[in-house]
């Protein structure tokens, strides 16, 4: 008992960062999200457009966050639960950049994707910070700073995926090669079910031969009909664990491809964050 | 045979076939969620890895600068190698007083790193130094990673250990032989990067 309740304190101690001082905004539909009121709407629809653009270019996510304050939440914490909130980035390649300001914190971060940690390492989102967007945002221009903070996060991540247009297409179909093999796999199963099903009636048909010896004394033993409805019986509850199992392996082949994004708006598209990334002020 | 004794039967089966599956549907469960510790304990070392990379570099750009600081290298380079030597299984999830060792030694090397970098105020000139700017950079940034990884693979951890108490689970976990997994326990200020203001 004493043991449990130590335990539970130290459980609680260990995890109370997990609760939250300052809530995690819904998931927008538009790349700029701007709380803190820093850009003009016009600023603001031409930053929209050139990172919707982008995205259909080079399938990068790239989404713009400024907050009025953090609320004493810590820049990092809150940066990352957005990240694993908004899911920025195309879930095969992680390939999502939240551009995040806290106007009265006075902090910037810049929080990188898996997939993109590599054209845009730590050194270089800190620089970003330090060179292209504080200089800007100490002078009060605070659109300016956030465009050229765009735009030397989009230069840096430019080389890295091409589109998929072409690809979308036939996204979710098979190559060949896949559609073989699972042609093939799916024979396999085929066979085999066949083969039990084959062997459990041959079985099945010398065991009611032998029920027809044992009761041929009987008036009201069973007909073959009634003996078959029996196994029908056992082969239904069969088929039932073969539907189980072959959804069990068609779900584990990870059929599921993350949401495309349409043109346009933006919708996050399930990529993962570790961390990665600059913090800095101004 | 009567044909009530066949239907009986027939019944008797299908919730022999219905417990099997539960089963196996739990025994699937707990390898998958057994699997995720593991998974998210060797990003932990992963990250910690790429601190203890970081580390030889820093140091070397470091004594460029400011070469007669050597108590502070020797308390980082020290602090490196008590963790290289540290012979770590993956079991260590499994074992919390293992996992203490490595969190205290790692909590040593971070201090450490954090004397290393208030040293570094003194000297303007290294302050300045890309190659410098650019290490202290990663080592923000890996800090970043070691505390997002740490509380994933707390997240994770406590999840196995609810899901391997709850009732019928906790049979079969015995059976597995499954162990409750180890947690970082929350340091104040150690986990946070080095202070370093520009």
């Amino acid at each position: 008992m004493l043991k449990d309740l130590a335990l539970f304190v130290l459980l609680f101690t260990a995890f109370s960062s997990s609760l939250y001082a300052l809530d995690i905004p819904k998931r927008p539909s538009t790349y700029v999200t701007d709380q803190a009121g820093l850009l003009s709407p016009d600023a603001r629809a031409r930053l929209e457009q050139v990172l919707s653009a982008y995205e259909r270019q080079t399938t990068n996510q790239v989404v713009v966050l400024t907050l009025p304050s953090l609320e004493g939440e810590a820049l990092e914490d809150f940066s990352i639960r957005l990240a694993e909130a908004w899911k920025v980035g195309q879930q095969d390649r992680d390939n999502g950049v939240i551009f995040l300001i806290a106007q009265a914190e006075r902090e910037i971060r810049i929080e990188v994707g898996y997939g993109l940690e590599g054209v845009l390492p730590d050194a270089l989102a800190g620089q970003i910070i330090y060179q292209e967007v504080a200089p800007y945002f100490r002078a009060g221009k605070f659109e300016e700073g956030i465009s050229r903070g765009v735009l030397a996060i989009l230069r840096a991540t430019q080389g890295e995926y091409q589109s998929r247009i072409v690809g979308d297409l036939r996204q979710g179909e098979l190559t060949p090669q896949e559609l073989e093999a699972l042609q093939a796999q799916g024979k396999a199963v085929g066979i085999f079910v066949l083969a039990v099903i084959a062997i459990l009636f041959v079985i099945d048909f010398f065991r009611y031969q032998r029920y027809l010896y044992d009761h041929r004394l009987y008036l009201d033993r069973y007909g073959f009909w009634e003996w078959w409805f029996r196994f029908a019986l056992l082969l239904f509850l069969l088929s039932f664990i073969f539907r189980i199992l072959f959804y069990t392996l068609l779900f584990s082949r990870g059929g599921y491809y993350g949401s495309r994004s349409g043109f346009g708006g933006f919708s996050g598209g399930g990529g993962s964050f570790g961390g990665g990334g600059a913090s800095g002020r101004w | 045979m009567k044909k009530g004794t066949w239907v009986t039967l027939g019944i008797v089966i299908g919730i022999v076939v219905l417990v099997v599956l539960a089963l196996v549907g739990i025994y699937n469960g707990l390898v998958r969620a057994e699997e995720t510790v593991s998974e998210a304990w060797a990003q932990v070392e992963n990250v910690y890895q790429r601190r203890l990379d970081l580390v030889p570099n820093l140091v070397e750009t470091v004594k460029g600068y400011a070469a007669h600081e050597q108590e502070t290298f020797e308390g980082v380079v020290e602090a490196r190698s008590k963790i290289s030597q540290m012979n770590l299984s993956p079991e260590v999830v499994n074992q919390p007083e293992l996992l203490m060792q490595f969190q205290q030694a790692q909590g040593a090397l971070s201090s450490a790193l954090s004397r290393l970098m208030v040293v570094v105020e003194r000297y303007p000139d290294l302050k300045a130094n890309q190659n410098f700017l650019a290490l202290q950079a990663q080592l923000e940034g890996t800090e970043n990673r070691i505390s997002v990884e740490r509380r994933r693979f707390n997240l994770v951890s406590r999840e196995f250990n609810t899901k391997i108490r709850v009732f019928p689970h906790q049979l079969i976990a015995k059976w597995m032989g499954l162990q409750a997994k180890a947690y970082f326990e929350a340091e104040p200020g150690a986990a946070q990067a080095p202070e370093v203001s520009f």
